[in-house]
């Protein structure tokens, strides 16, 4: 008998991965700097999904879905820990991806101004024709 | 009946299909605008992919960014540059 819950699972890490050899044949491959700003932000994106999706952890029973590292009570008891501990997905991936995205945003409006300017000073935004520039 | 885990994890692997399409997409389109579209699509499944996988704080900040400015700031590129990549309408 397979499980298709394994199955399952392994189609969304296959399907991520495959993100991110695309997203890299388009930064790598494509001529255009605006798709390439278009393939880094896929690219980060995916990177993001990837280490939210290994903070997840397995459900303990069919219907006992994992909860959010969040505790909803201000003086938790130590069974309100115990149930935290034995549900609660992985917070730190959580927030080392919330930095990522805001990082990333900056890093993507740093490149879209380097774009422009090249765009004013050679008047086109294909690598092909800016490598055979001179001077 | 099909129990609500393997309801989830369905769940998922369509998002993840639907965005390694839209990927597929945008990074093959020669029509820029159309490309930030597809990549607005992978981002939205990769919203609901977060907000599914236990991550709604990540969702709040991820939305108005990549639904949001990611676009708005590329498309502010492509109407300062060119609209299509490899040259103008070949």
């Amino acid at each position: 008998m397979i499980d298709v819950n394994a199955f399952l699972f392994s189609v969304l890490v296959f399907s991520l991965i495959m993100n991110l050899g695309i997203s890299l044949y388009g930064i790598f491959w494509r001529p255009s700097l605006v798709k390439k700003i278009i393939a880094l932000t896929i690219l980060g994106d995916t990177a993001n999904v990837l280490a939210i999706v290994v903070g997840y952890r397995a459900w303990i029973a069919p219907n006992r879905p994992p909860i959010p590292p969040v505790l909803t009570t201000w003086k938790p008891t130590a069974a309100d820990l115990s149930k935290f501990s034995s549900l609660a997905v992985d917070p730190l991936p959580q927030a080392l991806v919330l930095t990522a995205v805001v990082i990333g945003l900056a890093v993507t409006v740093f490149l879209v101004f380097l774009t422009i300017q090249v765009y004013r000073l050679h008047g086109t935004t294909d690598v092909r024709k800016i490598a055979k520039l001179k001077g | 009946m099909i129990s609500p885990e393997t309801l989830v994890f369905g769940v998922l692997a369509a998002l993840g299909l639907i965005s390694m399409v839209a990927t597929f997409m945008a990074v093959l389109e020669r029509d820029l605008l159309k490309a930030v579209l597809f990549s607005a699509v992978q981002s939205t499944a990769y919203a609901f992919m977060f907000y599914i996988l236990m991550a709604p704080d990540i969702l709040l900040v991820y939305v108005p960014v990549a639904v949001g400015l990611y676009p708005a700031v590329i498309l502010f590129l492509i109407k300062k540059t060119e609209r299509f990549e490899g040259g103008e309408e070949e």
